[in-house]
């Protein structure tokens, strides 16, 4: 299906076809309605009196269609059917010829709607008598190879791609010529005349850089008669008039068989297919109390319908059933009361396609697309040739266009899966699911501003959500015994929040340093933390451990939320709040003191349980990275998740860690390092480093 | 995917290894093992590993010779496939046509035409008596198309014929051709020979080497931000290959899933997939772990509860998506997408499932591309509102479809008539339905106008003149004024501004209105 030939379409027009197409419309059975309606009204008051007047008014003339009035009506159905299942991937383009030749439309997607189309045929006006021999069809076909040759946006855009496949772009199409053709010579003039036309304009064509060769045409003759006569010439097609061009003769009468050879048509060049709904209850239009069941009848791709009969050909013949005037089947399939929770249930669904209803106006399937449009979704039932029933589709509205789903039927091979607390952490128990559900929130995605063209950045609004999302989770321990910070709760909001934002405003800077004061304070009233609910890590532990562990973790958490100048500000307040602590005298609280002590020495206790507690847990099997290895430690929380070091959060924290940050943080106080001291290995320098590897990277590259 | 076992049971597969020359006396012992006995070895090969590392697959057992007989249907239970296969009878010819016959059939009863299958042929290289016939029929499939003949299979599949032969056998040699052109027929798939000469070993290896192009598992990362897990997915994803409108499709699942952001199950509205997939975290070691069913009370017994207790991001994942009733948009290959999701089977098994979209990034219409889906909480208004209220979601399409515009369809019996039964219905309730008589009037006129249809304005017109004259004296004098303001302008269509709208005439009984 690459390439496919119904991509373009031009409808070539004879208008010229001022013939009466046989077609009459009673023009004076209206006004006879009316009396009907109120003889009806009148009740039995006599129903003879009020027609009595009418017998002495002269009937109504019977008006008759033109074969132009017939040829647009059938084209409009035609495009309608058309764009309501493929917007902006089938064109169809129209070229009317009389004296001259009138360009209705062009490939550009404005110009592919209905109403468009109906403003082109209004400007057009109704055919014209121009006279015999006067009429150049073949000017028109001309025109329409000319418009093929002309690249769609698609094929521009892919021809000049710059991919490797831009050179294979191929150019197919449709051309139908709507006319009235009387002798089989005619058929077999066009045929060749054209031929020559297309071979002559590839040339043209392949010439010119805008321009694209014709690798297939498909020209369909289209011969309009008036209701009633015979057709004398029968349909015929030629497969493969040469390499690039098959061709197509039928015949197309006015009146009650016009729709059903159209749909032939339009199923046929579409590849599309019918399913007929049936048993659709309805309320009575004349008693509202009553309801009776009908039948619509859809169009959609014929994919929609591979799911339930390509296979065992009797195990679905029973579904199938031909359309009254037509040579197509369609698959009829019961209408389901629908669930009303549907929609936000994920359905399993292999496909989905867009519908139009075949009779659009038809009372039924007006109150089919209504009930769709207005959001109902309603499942279709295929009876099995057993008598089980499966539901095998749903016909469902997303934003305006209404699609026909394709769901599973046979066996699912994920039959009876393994619960995932049945795996690898399923038995853990606490999660913190409650705030990766604000994590999922604060993650949501949003279409997006069409980018204007040209400017389009390198990087979409969906990578920048990647980052936006690992930004969020820089710092997330997943359980809540592997973290102290997320414990508390409010306490910790709105920092939590604020931190992960790539910038933030100077008042939010205020409120992250509030959030760190109001937990300084916490501590020197001594208040106790909220207990982590399956917190086995508060257990046993002392108040003042609790408040150390929050903060070296609150410090990591900072350290790695750097992501502008004022989250740093919040971690210069807090790093300030802790030398506030860790210096007495600023205090000016004689109990400091000897709290300050008492933490400390506790800090030394508390730390060597620890130590003994993730000592015993290495054993069993835990990475544990050497803790005098700073930075890659802090690397490895970057990279690798919390799971994989599981006692990590809290515990991951050495006691040289924590007292390298301590020395560190009131080292940088007075005076910074000398940076590179600081990133010295055994106080040796190297100087001018950067030379070096950048006379090794030069000579890597040159010998590349 | 599915597996059928395809033995041919033929008597020819009773035939000791080395049919050609006759063996060395040393090797007395190796030539008494039968093809079949070596087939079913190799079949045990493929079974254990199934047992070892594909837990979830199913397969099947179907043996045929003239002709086929299912003899394990669909089941995870690969020990008693095992059984089964000691069981084989041996019977008369080999029908190639007949045993491929019988895996469409059975794999289309019990997975329909969309399940991606794996059919491993083992046979003797030897095509049999039946070849002439097979041959013919693969041509008469060629020329006709919807023959009886059963490839390609009308299901995605793979076909792996496995020769139970010496490669340098003269009846494999004319039976590789024939093997070539079933292959070539169901568009996929191998011919497997021993390398070297046909021994317990050669056969191990030439299954070794199925399953390692065939049925080896997946095993993956799967990334959110700064959070991880190793994972698998049951069953394994296939790569996609297929022609769209304008381009060939060619692109398989990375090792990793990236998790992009996330979206209300609500709004992706029951998206079309092209597979779907279990996601099952894997244990540091690189391992599946399925820990014996959830019993209360008797946990921290076995090692695979140790599996259990180590927090996996998978497990939280799970729980967030399942907690806020959302799902997880992620990348799992150049220009594919897909979407994590918690599914049950029924109430009580939840589990993490991947269902991957077509590749691109324009494949659900109602979502618009993807790649320009980003935080809502950068946008400078958070289309989700401040309490979830409101949603993006779905698009709306720019144009309305037929369906919702009220267009105007003639070409069907009684669609002119019902309109201008409409006209007429507002007409006899002028001047209360003023406004609806002329938007119905409108609508045909243009329509009129359009289709060249001259004369419907005229015959209107006249129909409309004859409702004035009939109207009863007592109606309101604005419905007559009205009726022949509209029948005089129907007629005067070719004027200029025929493209204007006829607009209800200003009259000074309106004026209450």
């Amino acid at each position: 299906m690459s390439f496919p030939t119904s991509h373009k379409t031009v409808f070539v027009l004879d208008h010229t076809l001022t013939a009466s197409s046989g077609v009459k419309l009673e023009m004076d059975s209206f006004s006879k309605c009316r009396s009907g309606s109120t003889s009806g009204n009148n009740g039995s008051s006599g129903p003879q009196t009020p027609n009595q007047p009418q017998v002495s008014l002269i009937p109504l003339l019977p008006i008759t269609t033109s074969l132009w009035t017939c040829a647009v009506e059938a084209i409009t159905e035609y495009c309608r059917i058309v764009w309501d299942i493929f917007p902006g991937t089938r064109l169809i383009r129209f070229i009317a010829v009389d004296k001259t030749i009138h360009k209705l439309s062009s490939w550009n997607g404005e110009d592919q709607n209905l109403p468009n189309l109906m403003n082109s045929f209004m400007a057009l006006g109704p055919s014209k008598n121009i006279g015999v021999g006067k009429l150049d069809l073949m000017k028109g076909l001309r025109a329409a190879i000319e418009a093929l040759t002309e690249p769609s946006a698609v094929q521009h855009e892919k021809r000049t791609s710059l991919t490797e496949s831009a050179t294979k772009v191929l150019n197919k199409g449709r051309i139908i010529l709507v006319s009235k053709i009387n002798t089989e010579d005619e058929i077999r003039v066009f045929k060749e005349k054209f031929h020559e036309a297309l071979l002559h304009l590839n040339k043209v064509a392949a010439a010119t850089d805008n321009l694209m060769a014709i690798n297939h045409c498909d020209l369909v003759l289209l011969n309009l008669w008036p209701n009633g006569l015979a057709c004398t010439i029968p349909r015929h097609t030629w497969p493969d008039v040469s390499t690039i061009m098959s061709c197509e003769f039928t015949n197309m009468q006015g009146g009650v068989s016009l729709a059903p050879t159209l749909c032939n048509l339009v199923l046929k060049h579409y590849d599309l297919a019918s399913t007929t709904v049936t048993g659709i209850p309805m309320k009575e239009e004349q008693n509202a109390s009553s309801s009776a069941n009908y039948d619509v009848e859809l169009f959609h791709p014929s994919a929609a319908h591979t799911a339930i009969l390509r296979g065992i050909p009797s195990e679905t013949a029973h579904l199938k059933t031909y359309r009254e005037g037509a040579d197509y089947e369609t698959v009829t399939l019961k209408w389901c009361t629908p669930r009303s929770n549907a929609s936000i249930e994920l359905q399993h669904c292999s496909s989905a396609y867009r519908i139009t209803s075949v009779d659009v106006n038809s009372r039924p399937s007006s109150c089919l697309t209504n009930f769709l449009l207005n959001g109902r979704w309603v499942m279709l039932e295929m009876p099995r040739k057993s008598g089980s029933k499966v539901i095998s589709h749903m016909l469902a509205c997303h934003g305006g266009d209404i699609y026909i789903h394709t769901m599973y039927t046979s066996r699912s091979i994920l039959e009876d899966p393994p619960s995932i607390s049945e795996g690898c952490g399923g038995r853990v128990t606490d999660y913190r699911i409650p705030d990766f559900g604000e994590l999922l929130k604060a993650n949501r995605l949003a279409p997006y501003p069409e980018p204007a063209p040209g400017s389009e950045g390198p990087s979409t609004p969906l990578e920048g959500s990647r980052e936006h999302l690992s930004r969020h989770t820089k710092y997330w321990p997943i359980t809540l015994s592997s973290t102290s910070l997320f414990t508390l709760g409010s306490n910790i909001d709105p920092l939590t929040s604020i931190m992960v934002k790539e910038t933030i405003t100077d008042d939010e800077v205020v409120e992250c340093k509030q959030v760190i004061l109001s937990l300084m304070s916490m501590e020197a009233r001594g208040d106790p933390l909220p207990s982590p609910i399956a917190g086995q890590r508060g257990k046993g532990m002392k108040r003042e451990d609790q408040y150390k562990a929050v903060w070296t973790e609150l410090e990591q958490y900072l350290q790695m939320h750097l992501h502008s100048p004022a989250h740093e500000k919040v971690l210069e307040c807090f790093m300030e709040c802790h030398n506030k602590v860790a210096t007495p005298e600023y205090k000016g609280d004689d109990k400091v003191d000897i709290d300050q002590a008492l933490k400390e020495l506790d800090d030394y206790n508390y730390m060597t349980e620890r130590e003994k507690a993730e000592f015993n847990m290495a054993g069993g099997g835990t990475k544990h990275i050497p803790s005098d290895l700073i930075v890659p430690d802090s690397k490895r929380r970057h990279s690798a998740p919390p799971p994989l070091a599981p006692m990590g959060r809290s515990s991951g924290v050495s006691l040289l860690t924590l007292w390298e940050n301590k020395v560190s943080s009131v080292e940088s106080q007075p005076c910074y390092e000398f940076q590179g001291r600081s990133r010295a290995e055994g106080n040796i320098t190297k100087l001018y480093v950067n030379l070096q590897k950048d006379k090794e990277k030069e000579d890597g590259s040159r010998k590349k | 995917m599915p597996t059928v076992v395809l033995l041919d049971v033929s008597l020819s597969m009773s035939r000791g290894v080395d049919a050609v020359s006759p063996c060395q006396e040393e090797e007395d012992t190796e030539s008494q093992i039968l093809r079949k006995d070596l087939a079913v070895h190799g079949c045990n090969i493929l079974l254990d590993h199934f047992i070892q590392h594909c837990k979830l697959e199913f397969a099947s057992l179907i043996v045929f010779s003239s002709v086929y007989k299912v003899l394990m249907p669909f089941t995870r239970d690969f020990e008693a496939i095992k059984g089964a296969l000691n069981l084989v009878d041996e019977c008369d010819k080999t029908c190639i046509e007949v045993g491929l016959m019988g895996a469409a059939q059975h794999i289309l009863e019990e997975w329909g035409n969309g399940t991606p299958c794996q059919v491993v042929l083992v046979t003797d290289g030897n095509a049999g008596t039946g070849q002439h016939h097979l041959q013919k029929s693969m041509m008469s499939s060629h020329s006709r198309g919807a023959s009886q003949f059963p490839l390609p299979f009308p299901f995605p599949a793979k076909l792996n014929i496995v020769c139970i032969a010496n490669p340098n056998e003269p009846c494999l040699q004319t039976s590789k051709p024939l093997y070539q052109r079933l292959i070539e027929l169901n568009g996929e798939g191998d011919i497997l020979v021993p390398e070297g000469n046909l021994t317990k070993q050669s056969v191990s290896e030439m299954f070794e080497h199925l399953i390692k192009n065939n049925f080896s598992s997946y095993s993956g990362i799967l990334h959110c931000g700064s959070l991880s897990a190793p994972v698998t997915l049951s069953p394994p994803p296939q790569p996609y290959c297929r022609h769209h409108d304008f381009e060939i499709m060619r692109v398989s699942v990375d090792p990793t899933i990236t998790v992009l952001g996330f979206l209300n199950t609500g709004d992706v509205s029951s998206p079309p997939a092209f597979s779907r997939h279990l996601v099952l975290p894997l244990s540091a070691k690189g391992d599946m772990v399925m820990l014996p069913k959830a019993d209360a009370g008797s946990d921290d017994e076995g090692t695979g509860n140790d599996e259990g207790k180590i927090p996996s991001f998978c497990v939280l994942l799970h729980g967030g998506l399942k907690r806020e009733n959302m799902v997880a948009l992620s990348q799992v290959g150049e220009n594919w997408y897909g979407i994590l999701y918690s599914w049950a089977d029924n109430k009580k098994k939840s589990n993490l499932m991947l269902s991957l979209f077509v590749p691109g990034v324009d494949v659900i219409p109602w979502m618009g591309k993807l790649s320009n889906l980003g935080p809502a909480s950068q946008l400078p208004v958070n289309p989700y509102g401040p309490s979830d209220t409101s949603s993006p979601f779905p698009l709306k399409v720019h144009e309305k479809k037929s369906y919702a515009l009220n267009s105007v369809v003639w070409v069907r019996q009684g669609g002119l008539q019902s309109d201008i039964q409409k006209i007429l219905r507002h007409a006899r309730k002028l001047p209360d339905k003023t406004q609806s008589f002329y938007k119905e009037l409108n609508r045909v006129r243009k329509a009129a106008l359009a289709y060249g249809f001259s004369e419907l304005l005229e015959g209107l017109a006249n129909v409309l003149e004859r409702e004035c004259t009939l109207l009863p004296p007592i109606s309101h004098p604005d419905a007559a004024i009205q009726l022949q303001h509209a029948y005089e302008a129907l007629r005067s269509h070719d004027r200029k501004d025929s493209r204007q709208n006829i607009t209800p005439l200003k009259t000074t009984f309106s004026g209450n209105d």
